[in-house]
């Protein structure tokens, strides 16, 4: 079949004919070689766009089409589908990026219209020796991993299992409920965290489709879109947790204190403990690094008073192997440490603390009942939150965190409604109160009488000036409104912290096959219009580990991440791109090198033919193996030798 | 609007090195609430900030901000944009001399002798320069440094003949190179 190539060269408005002579692009095409038709058009992407492609293929017998445009990120599905409708192959096709690579970059008309002409002519050039290729159908697995339990992973979990899927949800905590659980009361509603959470959890721990994987972690990864394959690391609790009642008589009986994570260092846990009461699943587990009997060989008092025995020191990290569909990451976020900001005096002053700290101590299943009290056991009269710590700040972190100003505003109203006639000060930058009912909120803070500054203090000291100032901690401070240093002296100081990626979240992405931003954030596939899916199909993300949002968002993301799970699952099967590699056996010597090198263990020996074969499924079409053969005994279907070298001929002609 | 307009004003500040990121300053205020001076200050080092930015020249450069400045560096280390504000503060000095504005303190003076001192003999000779200083400001006014010069003097922490660095030549090829290229 002779080639008989079409051009169509996009205006996409202004964005390309601005700065490209879409007209003399398109008269040079028609007169390259095996170019039967050419066209410019406002935007091909348009319904009468791909008709132009449909009506030249039926009536001219066009059967090769390169279409002049955008970056084939967004609209190479698009065409490929019009080239199919019109009745060729959809590898028939070839695109040839002017805008991102070409208007959008370049100031001079003449130069841009220059270059749009190499890009053309290369693409003609490559559709030539373009082969007709199918694409490859696999199954969906139905089952989906959801790593992370806070609000997002529980919310995930329960919306998938809902519909009638299993569900592994893997936490590494002992229990599920992440940040939200230490929270007190959550912004703008004052709605009780734990009162709304809790039903959650204990659904998801009770749900027949959820199986519940906590004090576990991520080992390996491996597989593709609805076909992954994953080992999950189950740590030894030391309690078996299908006996184990949680009574708590261990706990009791346990004789090693030990600062509590969950309550961020301001009471004692036990050696064997559960996070909080209400922890899903209702199982202790024994902490290896302050437990007296593995320090020291001796105590089990924990086993002597466990009535159901299950206690079991002699418990190793079990291994497991699951195969699941997707994967949804919600493995959350970090609360910013301010202890590098020496100027607030965290970690030096008392009375200075974190956000998160402040949230425990006021709560009333928190260290202090819900009692707001300075190092001395007395009430503050007078409490500064300064906001921005850590977030808007080039040092640290230079995005706003979002969440800051709303929860710094819950604390003065919590002030407020704990202590009488405290007064409480807000030390602000830019008051951000975007949601729902969160303006009203900052407005119902200022008429309970809170007091808001408009400027960063520039430190938080315990030297007093006066004597009013003695004993207590002074913020020093511009009020940019009348602008004018002032000092003011108050009991307590809360920093409103910013949320930070997690430690490990490079460690995480790079298991996932996925990527971080600048601030190791997970990146999504796109901004605006595909923010839960990631650049690797079949693995999902949403809450905090995204980057920093309240919880409104973080459910609604994670729905969203559930819904283009199930739409996975319910269709039951996806389709797998063409452009894959395979080894030409007469020519394969069977070094192996090409096993080494493929990024998707694709690759594997067969030892009776002595040769190596590429599992097409695995193959994501990177080109490395290709690119190593020794033998050059593999060729990338879509990136042939002779189609790339016909593409540089045609930019360099 | 006065008369430079703001955009000049603005542009002319933000072409002196280590002052291009003057438009990004967010107005936070924790230059000024870090200023170890800023009580003399008639405007704060934020407002000298929003000054640039609103064009306001002549009512910033006759006012005594900027010359407080004590080059305590606070602003700049813990400012959230990393505006360097201590050397808009110096750029804005600069303009100031040459444009004729009159230094309402004596901070010129302590510069001057203080640069002849490094001129003259590669490091600061105190008693040299404090004597130039004081000649050149209020003679009487060291008086009341006397106390302090004594106990200095006694300590041997303050040696009343002056003593040159190594290598002054090579410090005064870099010197001369600074001249050269406009610097004073």
């Amino acid at each position: 079949m002779e080639p008989k190539i079409g051009v169509y060269v996009c205006h996409c408005g202004s964005n390309i004919a601005g700065t490209v002579d879409v007209e003399k692009v398109a008269e040079f095409a028609r007169s390259l070689p095996a170019v039967v038709v050419s066209r410019d058009y406002k935007f091909m992407c348009s319904d009468p766009g791909q008709d132009l492609i449909k009506k030249d293929i039926k009536e001219l017998g066009v059967n090769r089409v390169v279409v002049a445009s955008c970056s084939p990120q967004m609209h190479e599905p698009t065409f490929r589908r019009a080239v199919q409708e019109g009745g060729i192959n959809p590898y028939y096709f070839e695109m040839a990026n002017i805008r991102e690579h070409c208007s959008w970059v370049t100031e001079s008309r003449k130069e841009a219209t220059e270059k749009a002409r190499a890009l053309v002519s290369a693409a003609v050039r490559r559709v030539y020796y373009h082969q007709p290729l199918e694409n490859k159908e696999v199954p969906v697995h139905p089952d989906t991993l959801v790593v992370g339990g806070g609000i997002a992973g529980i919310q995930a979990a329960l919306e998938i299992a809902n519909s009638g899927h299993k569900v592994y949800l893997v936490e590494k905590e002992p229990s599920i409920g992440g940040h939200m659980m230490q929270l007190d009361k959550t912004f703008p509603t004052l709605d009780c965290s734990a009162c709304i959470l809790t039903p959650k959890m204990s659904m998801v721990g009770a749900h027949p489709l959820i199986e519940l994987l906590t004090y576990s972690e991520i080992d390996y990864v491996s597989g593709y879109v609805g076909n992954f394959r994953v080992k999950i690391r189950k740590k030894a609790r030391y309690v078996d947790i299908d006996k184990c009642n949680g009574c708590g008589t261990c706990m009791t009986k346990c004789p090693v204190k030990i600062d509590s994570e969950f309550d961020e260092k301001l009471s004692k846990r036990k050696a064997i403990y559960t996070p909080f009461a209400q922890a899903v699943p209702n199982v202790t587990v024994i902490d290896k690094e302050h437990c007296t009997y593995f320090l020291k060989g001796k105590c089990r008092a924990c086993e002597k008073f466990c009535e159901r025995n299950a206690i079991n020191f002699q418990q190793e990290d079990e291994v497991v192997d699951l195969e699941v569909g997707n994967v949804i990451l919600t493995t959350g976020f970090k609360l910013f440490d301010p202890t590098p900001m020496k100027e607030y005096g965290y970690g030096r002053l008392d009375n200075v603390m974190t956000s998160l700290e402040f949230e425990r101590m006021v709560n009333s299943a928190g260290p202090t009942t819900g009692k707001i009290l300075l190092k001395n056991g007395s009430e503050p009269k007078s409490v500064a939150l300064i906001h921005c710590v850590g977030s808007r700040d080039e040092k640290y972190h230079a995005y706003c965190s979002r969440v800051c100003c709303m929860y710094a505003m819950k604390f003065a109203h919590l002030v407020t409604e704990h202590i009488h006639g405290a007064r409480v000060y807000e030390f602000y930058i830019d008051i951000r109160s975007f949601g729902k009912g969160y303006e009203e909120f900052y407005n119902r803070v200022q008429k309970e009488g809170t007091v808001f500054f408009r400027g960063r203090p520039g430190e938080v000291t315990d030297v007093a000036n006066t004597a009013e100032e003695k004993g207590k901690l002074v913020v020093q401070f511009e009020d940019t409104l009348v602008a004018k240093q002032m000092r003011l002296p108050v009991d307590m100081v809360i920093l409103c912290c910013g949320i930070e990626a997690q430690a490990d979240a490079q460690e995480v992405a790079h298991k996932f096959n996925i990527s971080c931003g600048k601030e190791n954030f997970f990146t999504e596939k796109h901004p605006k219009l595909d923010p839960v899916a990631t650049m690797t199909d079949g693995i999902f993300i949403a809450g905090c580990c995204q980057g920093p949002k309240d919880i409104p968002d973080t459910v609604a993301q994670a729905s969203a991440a559930a819904a283009r799970v199930l739409a996975l699952i319910s269709k039951g099967k996806v389709e797998i791109e063409a452009d894959t590699a395979f080894i030409d056996e007469d020519k394969c010597s069977g070094c192996r090198v090409c096993n080494l090198l493929c990024p998707y263990n694709a690759i594997s020996y067969v030892e009776k033919d002595k040769i190596s074969r590429i599992n097409e499924a695995l193959c994501k079409g990177c080109g490395t193996c290709v690119a190593g053969c020794p033998s050059g005994a593999i060729t990338h279907r879509h990136f042939t030798n002779e189609q790339i070298n016909a593409e540089l001929e045609g930019i360099l002609v | 609007m006065e008369k430079n307009g703001h955009a000049t004003f603005l542009d002319e500040v933000a072409s002196i090195p280590a002052c291009d990121k003057i438009n990004e300053c967010i107005q936070c205020g924790v230059c000024s609430g870090s200023c170890t001076t800023a009580e003399h200050w008639e405007h704060p080092p934020r407002k000298v900030i929003a000054m640039v930015r609103a064009g306001m020249k002549d009512e910033l450069l006759k006012s005594n901000s900027v010359w407080f400045c004590v080059s305590c560096y606070l602003c700049t280390a813990r400012c959230p944009r990393d505006i360097k504000p201590a050397s808009i503060m110096h750029g804005l000095e600069s303009i100031a001399l040459r444009e004729g504005y009159k230094p309402p303190t004596s901070t010129t003076t302590m510069y001057r002798t203080f640069a002849d001192s490094i001129v003259q003999y590669g490091r600061v000779y105190e008693f040299g320069m404090m004597f130039n200083y004081f000649l050149k400001t209020n003679p009487f006014a060291a008086l009341k440094m006397l106390p302090m010069a004594l106990s200095l003097l006694t300590h041997r922490r303050m040696p009343l003949t002056p003593k040159k660095v190594k290598g002054k030549d090579e410090l005064n090829t870099i010197l001369n190179k600074l001249a050269s290229g406009g610097g004073r």
